[in-house]
């Protein structure tokens, strides 16, 4: 079978390009890295991708908000490409900096380029922060996340703005669409309200969602930075045969793109 | 034309989590209880465009409807007893001001000419009094030496200026008084170094220009030219080999087969696997940290990286660490000398900046320690380190040819950072922040991080013959001795400026951040030009490499500078320096037993140079891209310490790099020699700890010291001394270094206040398989706990424990290198042939501190029995290094495992969370983990509010 080909997209000041990169790879799609001046120049084409992946990091310094210069760039320029490339029903995933983005080009939490519903701030807090948490993934449509549902899954957060927050219908819509993918849990698997294993604040414990489709999805962990065993801060403790709790997001992304 | 204004405001329902921070350090910082509420709001000015335009950037850029509301020329902050705005003084780089000019064009906003932003703090309460906010605004808000409180709405955001001219400076008729007074607080060289330049130019025949002047002088700083490194020196008498030739000489001897470049190039490289090489670089950044730490280390952490990505023919960054001094962070106020900041505010301040320079440029920050005494309130020590990876046929310094073109790379040039080099080379005064303000600047680690994406993108396409960072000494320093063989010469006006108005003096020394320079054949000038522009970064031509072995520059068409590479590089007289150690006295203390022991032990765990740095450590972004094999911190609640980092590099693939360090600057107060011997051993059984091939190991030295005078310089040499028997004793080679020998503070009151020396090693590997190596956390109650090495449990001067009674004494840890390197054997042996569940090297607290760490991470207990015949005191507390706690199954016998070295098995780990321990079948305490663990990890709390 043929494999999906990603597209990795790189900016001034994205840095987890290479690990989600490479996690893409592992699952066994082609990535390519494509910085965002080669789609403007059309030198590159999101046509000739299955899967859009934008990575962590601190696009353009994440100046006047985080991940903002990049979507207003995105929403821009590329406002074209990117709703055809969603209408055709290809994947797109945010991760951290890149969920950021996807919520200010408004592709989340409705495919509704250019309107901000919801957004992610600066954690309660009040600083970055690198830590491993759990997650409970919810049962979704999510394309990303099948076979996952009702899962703990322990994975890093670095991040020092991801407070997701929105008015209560905006909340109350991704809530009964059962767009709220992963949720902030505590030691007894139940969502957390509290700091720190809801590490920023995030209102209904929402730590990532989807759109209506399921193929779109943003989160502010990291599951790139776990799809090798020792990766884990304790895989030292953990069986021999533990498979990281990343790595099935990638998968599945791979198995939903193979079968487009 | 006027200048649009855009404040944003978090709406009023929602947390302003900004204003609530300060508004804790106004209560708890300043003790000031006027003020209830702060309000905080940005600030955004355009210049060149109409309100509507303004507007329009507003809602679709600077204000999100869904938390936040605008206004567009008018206040946004209302019914506030006093508003005041921070901005960045004109001439500091705004880094956001260029977001904002490409977001406007972006949007289509056409004529902006120009944008910055600030910050607006809105005070709320009864009876805020003037001097309230001068105190608020001083110690809290604004650091004056970059950001000033903006009293009128600026005219203009465009900075203009028009550039001095180039002066020529008559040194050829000066006497020594007049030689003297122009070196004081800008050249700072000796008379004798004046005196040879005033015979160089009285020899050719002409006066130097300012350009000239300049870079003689910052080529011969301390920083650059390490003077006393390789002074000839009389040591009681007697000529010794220059230390920096003996240190050489002593990695040369070594012969290590992994070794690919030492001492030769901006980093030390050694092999890795898979025809790849790692390397590393440890940097410090003392002098600007003291007066600005943010800025100062950001820019230290941002020269370090660019070390890293200057080595070789371009190398990726892997990973940072960071190694701080302070003075404690409660120390009274009026023990803080004039001149010094507060260490409380330095040390925040100084994480901060690292945290935000690496965590932008996804450098995971995984490895370092914080280290506190009294004297550092004389300046702090900021040692920042880099970790790289290169292929192995790129990892040679390049050598320019002649006709190769000198490119600049990167960010601009400006009036900041002007006389870096020559300024960290000078002692700290009370003159010191108000004349030196221009020698700190804020990074742009975007700015790096696109600049390294080139980069590496062109060099894998073969277009880089050489590179060198711009860091001290700035284009002077980098074209200068990339051109030493050569000759290079330069056209000053093609440098890119940040602003007008730069004479050509200060554009050729000035230290701007985030520069490289390239040297390429010009067939290939065109595509590395296109490689740049694809990734947002700007290259320039600025001349080429001669063949004249002449350093010259113009300044539109005219020459400005041209000297002789010789004399730049050999013109410097070696200096003949006298040295002779007169040993410290402490008074040996005697110790009564303990009274309280488990009173006792929390204080040890709660000293600060024993206590959880865990808060400082989660600021830092260390998973980002997800090498991490071994992280800081691990165990069942993620809180107990490891000693080393080990990163996996190439995703995929087993290999791992090993980075650690060592030092202990109160015992080189007692003896530099065997103090510095101990940080070598610490540097290195960090690494072993993880079980790491002690042949797979290579070192680096940072020497900071104070200013050396006869004494000092007696120290260094007795630390210099150690290093080398420490090469000739295990064969671990140094090969990296760096020396710092300006950290002595002089007040004008005649106060001298000198650091404790610190020799920082830095050491780093290769692990063939991550999956070979152990954490420090115990896995299991009923293991065996063993501890490994050879100690003499009475050698217990400049220990923790000490300290908590007040003493320093001079019985001090001694230890033989020949004897070190078997346990080093012995424990890695251990390790990777999987005998060992966990292991913890023994430093800072001794035996006590080390199981209670392990029993932190492992969240267990452990009982300890102590020999009858050693003291219970010495037993727990001694920090001799090179020695372990490891945990071994409970049916497995240490002898067999550790062999003919020292080993024996002091307990077991158990279930409940008690700590005990036993002496001639009588329990001697029983601590409680939990009341052990808060003990450790309440001082870093309390800085960091966590």
């Amino acid at each position: 079978m043929k494999k999906p080909r990603v597209c990795v997209l790189r900016t001034d000041g994205i840095n987890c390009d290479g690990e989600i990169f490479y996690a893409f790879e592992k699952a066994g799609a082609e990535s390519q890295m494509v910085h965002v001046n080669q789609l403007r120049s059309k030198e590159a084409r999101l046509a000739d991708y299955q899967i859009l992946a934008l990575p962590g990091g601190f696009s353009y310094g994440d100046d006047v908000h985080s991940g903002k210069i990049l979507a207003v760039e995105l929403t821009s320029f590329l406002k074209e490409q990117l709703s055809e490339f969603v209408a055709a029903g290809k994947l797109t995933l945010g991760i951290c900096n890149g969920f950021q983005v996807l919520v200010r080009t408004g592709l989340l939490p409705d495919r509704n380029l250019g309107n901000i519903e919801t957004t992610l701030t600066v954690n309660d807090s009040g600083h970055f922060e690198c830590r491993w948490i759990r997650l409970l993934v919810e049962p979704s449509h999510c394309v990303f996340t099948r076979g996952m549902e009702g899962s703990l899954i322990e994975i890093q957060v670095a991040h020092g703005e991801g407070k997701f927050y929105s008015d209560p219908p905006v909340i109350e819509k991704i809530e009964n669409g059962g767009r709220a993918v992963f949720r902030y849990a505590g030691a007894d698997g139940r969502p957390a309200a509290l700091y720190p294993a809801n590490p920023n604040g995030s209102l209904n414990a929402i730590a990532g969602i989807c759109d209506s489709t399921g193929r779109i999805m943003g989160m502010m962990p990291h599951p790139e930075r776990y799809v090798e065993k020792t990766q884990h801060p304790n895989w030292r403790r953990m069986p021999e045969n533990t498979i990281p709790h990343g790595l099935a997001i990638f998968n599945n992304a791979v198995d939903y793109a193979q079968r487009m | 034309m006027m200048i649009q204004e855009v404040r944003v405001i978090t709406k009023n329902s929602l947390p302003d989590s900004k204003g609530e921070e300060v508004l804790y350090d106004i209560k708890h910082a300043l003790g000031i209880n006027t003020v209830q509420k702060v309000r905080t709001a940005r600030v955004f000015r355009f210049e060149g465009i109409g309100a509507g335009e303004a507007a329009l950037l507003a809602g679709k850029l600077l204000a999100e409807d869904v938390f936040q509301d605008f206004r567009v020329n008018s206040p946004v902050i209302e019914g506030a007893a006093v508003v005041l705005e921070v901005a960045y003084k004109p001439g500091v780089m705004n880094p956001e001001a260029a977001s904002l000019m490409k977001s406007a064009a972006d949007l289509g906003v056409a004529g902006l000419l120009a944008a910055d932003s600030s910050w607006e703090y809105g005070f709320y309460g009864k009876g805020i009094t003037g001097e309230d906010i001068e105190r608020i605004t001083s110690s809290l808000l604004v650091n004056a030496t970059v950001e000033y409180v903006v009293k009128e709405s600026p005219k203009t955001l465009v900075i203009h200026g028009a550039p001095g001219r180039t002066e020529v400076i008559p040194v050829r008729q000066m006497s020594d008084h007049e030689l003297v007074e122009l070196s004081r607080d800008k050249l700072f060289l000796n008379l004798e170094e004046m005196r040879v330049i005033k015979d160089y130019f009285q020899r050719i025949g002409r006066d130097p220009t300012d350009c000239e002047i300049e870079t003689i002088a910052q080529t011969w700083s301390e920083h650059c030219g390490h003077k006393t490194f390789k002074a000839r020196l009389i040591v009681d008498g007697k000529e010794k080999t220059p230390l920096l030739k003996r240190l050489k000489n002593a990695t040369e001897e070594s012969n290590h087969p992994l070794v690919l470049s030492a001492f030769v190039d901006n980093s030390g490289v050694m092999e890795f696997y898979d025809g790849q090489a790692i390397c590393g670089k440890v940097e410090t950044h003392n002098s600007p940290s003291a007066i600005e730490p943010y800025g100062g280390a950001m820019t230290g952490s941002g020269g370090v990286f660019r070390d890293i990505a200057g080595t070789g023919r371009g190398a990726k960054t892997l990973a940072s660490t960071d190694i701080f001094c302070f003075a404690r962070p409660d120390t009274p106020g009026e023990d803080i000398p004039a001149g010094c900041l507060h260490p409380h505010y330095l040390l925040r301040r100084v994480v901060a900046g690292v945290r935000d320079y690496g965590n932008r440029m996804g450098i995971p920050t995984n490895n370092g320690s914080v280290h506190f005494h009294r004297d550092f309130r004389a300046k702090p020590s900021v040692i920042v380190g880099a970790y790289g990876i290169l292929p192995v046929e790129l990892c040679r310094k390049g050598r320019p040819r002649a006709g190769d073109l000198v490119i600049a790379v990167g960010g601009r040039t400006g009036r900041d950072g002007i006389h870096g080099a020559t300024f960290s080379s000078g002692e700290m005064t009370d003159r010191t922040i108000d004349v030196n303000s221009s020698a700190v600047q804020i990074g742009h680690p975007i700015e790096e991080k696109r600049t390294f994406d080139a980069i590496l993108a062109a060099r894998d396409e073969g277009l880089i013959r050489a590179i060198t960072d711009c860091g001290a000494g700035g284009f002077a320093s980098a074209v200068g001795e990339m051109g030493a063989e050569t000759g290079a010469r330069i056209a000053l006006d093609r440098a890119p400026l940040k602003y007008p108005g730069l004479s050509p003096w200060e554009i050729i020394e000035s230290e701007s951040q985030e520069r490289m320079v390239l040297a390429a054949d010009p067939e290939h000038a065109g595509r590395l030009m296109e490689i740049c522009r694809g990734y947002n970064v700007e290259a320039t031509v600025l001349g080429e490499f001669t063949g004249d072995k002449c350093f010259s520059a113009t300044y539109e068409g005219r020459t400005v500078m041209n000297l002789e590479m010789e004399f730049l590089h050999n013109g410097l007289p070696q200096r003949v320096m006298k040295a002779a150690w007169r040993p410290a006295r402490f008074p040996e203390p005697r110790v009564v037993p303990a009274a309280d022991w488990e009173d006792l032990f929390c204080r040890v765990m709660g000293h600060l140079n024993v206590c959880s740095k865990e808060p400082v450590v989660r600021l830092y972004d260390h998973g980002v891209q997800g090498t991490s094999a071994l992280p800081p911190f691990s165990g069942i609640n993620g809180d107990g310490p490891n000693d080393a980092a080990i990163v996996a590099p190439i995703l995929g693939k087993p290999y791992g790099m090993v980075i650690s360090h060592g030092l202990n600057p109160v015992l080189n107060m007692i003896d530099p020699y065997h103090g510095s011997l101990w940080a070598a051993a610490e540097a290195v059984s960090n690494a072993i700890a993880c079980g790491v091939n002690p042949r797979d190991l290579v070192l680096m030295d940072n020497f900071i010291w104070p200013f050396p005078d006869e004494e000092l310089l007696g120290a260094l040499d007795l630390a210099v001394d150690a290093c080398v028997d420490f090469v000739r004793g295990t064969g671990m080679p140094f090969i990296s270094g760096k020396d710092s020998l300006s950290s002595t503070y002089r007040g004008k009151d005649g106060t001298v206040i000198k650091i404790p020396p610190i020799l920082c090693v830095s050491a780093f590997g290769r692990v063939p398989d991550v999956s070979r190596t152990v954490s420090a956390d115990f896995k299991e109650a009923g293991s065996r706990i063993v501890l490994v090495g050879y100690r003499n449990t009475a050698e217990m001067a400049g220990s923790v424990y000490y300290d908590v009674l007040g003493h320093i004494g001079n019985n001090l840890p001694k230890f033989s290198p020949t004897a070190l390197m078997q346990v080093f054997e012995a424990v890695y042996g251990a390790i990777n042939s999987s005998r060992l569940l966990a292991c913890h090297d023994i430093s800072e607290g001794g035996v006590a501190a080390a199981l209670a760490e392990m029993c932190f991470g492992g969240d267990m207990g452990a009982q300890v029995i102590i020999p009858e015949d050693d003291s219970a005191e010495n037993f727990l507390f001694n920090e001799t290094a090179g020695c372990f706690l490891a945990e071994i199954p409970a049916d497995s016998k240490p002898s067999d495992i550790f062999g003919g070295v020292p080993c024996q098995a002091i307990g077991k780990t158990t279930a409940g969370k008690l700590i005990s321990a036993l002496q001639s079948g009588k329990t001697l305490f029983e601590a409680g983990l939990d009341k052990l663990k808060a003990a450790w990890r309440q001082p870093m709390k309390e800085v960091f509010r966590q």
